[in-house]
């Protein structure tokens, strides 16, 4: 579905980011873990082709990406920012809409087809009832999971979510994970990243623990996420421990 | 041909009047109110602020100046209109200019601030031309124009103004759903298919001939842009899809309103602009009242 | 100083001393004994003070173009810009007014409040007496003397006033036995669609020949109108001083249905070296009078000879005579004259 390989990022004049390289399958989630700063969002832009390469390269569904127009992208690949700060008051289902855009001509409105395809994705999510409420008064995490309707609605084979638990209460971040792995369930790849380690055990087959712009290690979150590595991604001691029921979690060590 | 119509005699000064006379002043406040109108709605939505006036990148100034330099130099009524039609596509092709050069800033920021300084600018020029005008003839006239006017339309006006406007209406009507994907992040819009950039360019495009256009044969006529759309968006959401027509429809229909104020009120002419900012102020904070959304 | 002005304002006299006056603000002006140097504050200020002794005005408010220095001698039409004053339009820097040793300001056209404190202002900053005088025609002749007396030549100011009062009387004796007086609208701007409400200064020729305004319903002043609203009021003749309108009235259909225009009487007042009718508002429109009442009155004005009248006015105001080609081209000129 995605590869990327020996990827060099940054902006225009400044390289922050060399060698990362890793693929992904359909319906496999992977996890991009860093300490603030560390180029996670800038990586993320670059595979979204926001942002020029300056090394490697990205092959999507066995294109290059610089080949594609931004409406083909935009048909392959569904962005999740984080956050967003309404400016009007759209309601949740015309925002939600905004996502067919790259399935529409240039001179469209939506079809009733771009509105069934919008409904069902907010549908999905446990969002009909908010259909109608503006965007700008729903509460976080419902923006959260608009956000995430709307890349729905781009029918997309990739997800990519930058961050999609920030500034969520615990229980929006449970169930924005939840989704997470049911869409995975559905075949779509999914790339996110996080602050909490965690979050990788919880719903990812594969992590990447992203440092000062290099991929620090990849693979399946038991083996990459250990004491040690934690130790170099977030300058904290943090213990790892297995779990009764197979998974594992991270225990910081708060000093008394 | 109106007795024709009409089935009986009618004298030919009646028929110059509403053929030659009214018929094109009626048509061109339709025209002007719904070009301004729709370059206000494009605009706000564009800059993601509902303060935003069509003049915000200095097509009113650009185009005041042209006039303003033609009546300084005696020239007739078509060259001022033409100066100022120039005027005003000069100024935001200039700020247009200066703005995409102004690299590692935010893109819209650095339009809304070239166009701040520009228009100072050219208001500066404006005002330099009115004091060195001659007093008792060119000032008055500056004035007047200035203020705005639909008392002295021809045909021959709106036979001009008419399809320019048309021409950068059509764009903007055709664009009008996908104009709403500008009010997000610019990332956001881009990742969901839009080239950003080119969509800006053609909405400034067609929004600044419209503008320039009316502006060109009317004068300046504020609060129509401004307020026009809002109280459009206070009735139909900000969907720009649904919301375009509706401005455009109120624009013309309050600027023929207050033209028709305007040519009634007294036996003189009073100015558009003032019954524009009287009329329409409480209206809207009327209306502002009885809505239940925010913008 | 001060004492032989003093001195002098004890004896009514009048010859060796200039005496004080009451201009058309109200305000008592005292001039000094010898009044030399003379600032012209506007240009109908400059055409009063360059009648009565034209060696005495310091300069012009605005440089003479070529087509109107034609009209003046050289050393006049060469004199230095200074600007204006106050009013409409500051340009003039005071210190200029200063350095160019100024004995006495003038200006002349309206007497509001405002511009007659304006006045005492300048006077309070320059020392400088600063005298206002209304510019209405009928008020010239006053102004005429009033100024004479001022600047010490009251001889050459009373030829001058008498003069202008007989030509006024001439006029208004030819309008006593007319019984029509035809609707005249007065078009400004390059769509002539500004004009003069009921007595304001514009169409101060028309109230003068007994003309009935087209506008006259319109408050004093300047007045934007509609198109419609001129077709409604129909006038017989329409006076303009912009040719652009002057041309354009004539291809636009729009016009067509007027009684002026279907009558070919629509007309361009000349405007060198200053202007016949409208501005500047000063002596000049005297002019205006006699061509205007040759357009509005044909019969009762057949006799006028214009050329004469242009001839004297030039030779007592300007002090010289047009040669016979500027008559020709002045007079000649599309829309000034009925063909």
């Amino acid at each position: 579905m995605l590869k990327v390989e020996s990827l060099a990022f940054g902006f225009p004049g400044r390289t922050i980011g060399r060698d990362v390289s890793f693929s992904l399958a359909s319906g496999e989630v992977m996890c991009v873990l860093g300490p603030n700063g560390g180029g996670k969002t800038t990586l993320f832009r670059t595979i979204l082709g926001l942002l020029a390469s300056h090394d490697g390269k990205i092959i999507l569904e066995g294109k290059p990406l610089d080949s594609l127009s931004r409406p083909e992208i935009a048909r392959s690949i569904g962005y999740v920012p984080q956050g967003h700060s309404g400016y009007f008051a759209y309601t949740v289902r015309d925002f939600v809409l905004m996502g067919r855009t790259a399935h529409m001509g240039i001179f469209s409105t939506p079809s009733k087809k771009d509105f069934e395809v919008a409904d069902r994705a907010v549908a999905s999510l446990g969002m009909a009832h908010l259909a109608g409420r503006p965007i700008t008064e729903v509460s976080g995490g419902e923006r959260q999971l608009a956000l995430v309707a709307r890349a729905l609605a781009q029918e997309p084979r990739l997800l990519v979510l930058d961050e999609p638990t920030a500034s969520l209460d615990f229980g929006n971040q449970v169930r924005v994970l939840e989704r997470i792995a049911g869409l995975a369930r559905t075949g779509i790849a999914i790339l996110f990243s996080s602050h909490d380690p965690d979050h990788a055990f919880l719903c990812a087959q594969r992590a990447l623990l992203l440092a000062e712009g290099r991929a620090l290690e990849i693979g399946a979150p038991r083996e990459v996420i250990r004491a040690d590595t934690l130790q170099r991604l977030y300058g904290v001691s943090v213990q790892v421990l297995p779990l009764a029921g197979g998974g594992h979690t991270c225990l910081p060590a708060i000093g008394g | 041909m109106i007795s024709f119509a009409l089935g009986n005699q009618v004298s030919a000064n009646v028929e110059t009047v509403i053929l030659q006379v009214r018929g094109p002043r009626v048509l061109a406040a339709l025209v002007v109110g719904a070009a301004l109108a729709a370059a206000g709605t494009a605009y706000q939505g564009m800059f993601r602020n509902p303060l935003v006036s069509p003049d915000i990148l200095g097509v009113s100034t650009g185009a005041a100046l042209g006039a303003v330099l033609g009546i300084f130099l005696s020239l007739n009524v078509l060259m001022i209109q033409l100066l100022a039609f120039a005027g005003g596509l000069a100024a935001v092709g200039l700020v247009y200019w200066i703005g995409a050069r102004l690299r590692g800033h935010d893109p819209l920021l650095a339009l809304v601030l070239t166009g701040v300084v520009i228009g100072t600018l050219l208001g500066s020029a404006i005002a330099l031309l009115k004091y060195l005008a001659d007093p008792y003839n060119q000032l008055p006239a500056i004035t007047y124009w200035l203020l705005g006017s639909l008392a002295s339309i021809s045909p021959r006006d709106l036979g001009v103004a008419a399809p320019l406007a048309l021409l950068g209406l059509a764009p903007m009507l055709l664009l009008r759903w996908r104009m709403n994907l500008l009010a997000l992040p610019d990332d956001e819009a881009r990742a969901l298919g839009v080239d950003t950039r080119k969509l800006r360019t053609v909405v400034v495009a067609a929004a600044t001939l419209m503008t320039a256009a009316a502006v060109a044969v009317s004068g300046i006529i504020g609060w129509v842009g401004l307020l026009i759309p809002h109280a459009a968006r206070l009735l139909v959401g900000p969907d720009i899809g649904r919301l375009l027509p509706l401005a455009m429809l109120l624009g013309a229909a309050f600027l023929l309103a207050v033209d028709t104020l305007c040519r009634t009120i007294a036996t003189i002419e009073v100015p558009p602009g003032v019954l524009t900012a009287l009329i329409g102020t409480p209206f809207f904070l009327w209306l502002f009242a009885l809505a239940r959304r925010s913008w | 100083m001060r004492w032989l002005v003093l001195l002098s304002l004890s004896f009514p006299s009048i010859g060796f001393c200039q005496a004080a006056i009451v201009d058309a603000s109200g305000r008592e002006i005292r001039p000094p004994a010898k009044v030399e140097r003379v600032y012209a504050a506007g240009p109908p200020a400059s055409v009063l003070v360059f009648a009565i002794a034209p060696d005495k005005l310091t300069g012009w408010t605005r440089a003479m173009r070529p087509n109107e220095a034609q009209f003046f001698a050289n050393q006049y039409a060469r004199l230095p810009e200074l600007g204006r004053l106050t009013g409409r339009g500051n340009t003039a820097n005071v210190e200029v007014v200063l350095k160019a040793k100024t004995d006495l300001i003038v200006d002349a056209g309206s007497t509001g409040a405002t511009l007659a404190s304006l006045a005492s202002q300048v006077q309070e900053q320059t020392k400088i007496p600063y005298a206002l005088f209304d510019g209405r025609i009928e008020a010239t002749p006053a102004a005429l003397r009033s100024l004479g007396r001022l600047m010490g030549n009251e001889s050459e100011a009373q030829k001058l006033a008498d003069w202008y009062e007989n030509e006024l009387k001439q006029a208004k004796q030819r309008m006593s036995g007319v019984a029509a007086h035809p609707l005249v609208y007065y078009g400004r701007g390059v769509n002539g669609l500004q004009t003069g409400g009921a007595g304001s200064i514009n169409v101060e020729i028309l109230d003068l020949l007994g003309a009935r305004n087209a506008a006259g319903e319109a408050r004093a002043g300047l007045a934007t109108v509609s198109l419609e609203q001129v077709i409604l009021w129909n006038p017989e003749v329409i006076l303009t001083t912009d040719p652009n309108y002057w041309k354009m009235i004539w291809d636009d259909a729009r016009w067509r249905g007027v009684k002026a225009v279907a009558a070919k009487r629509v007309y361009l007042s000349p405007n060198l070296p200053f202007g016949w009718f409208d501005f500047p508002p000063g002596a000049n429109r005297l002019l205006g009078v006699w061509w205007a009442g040759k357009l509005l009155y044909p019969q009762a004005f057949a006799d006028v000879d214009l050329r004469a009248k242009v001839t004297e006015f030039h030779r007592l105001f300007y002090h010289r005579e047009p040669t016979a080609a500027q008559l020709d081209a002045m007079l000649g000129e599309p829309g000034v004259l009925p063909k």
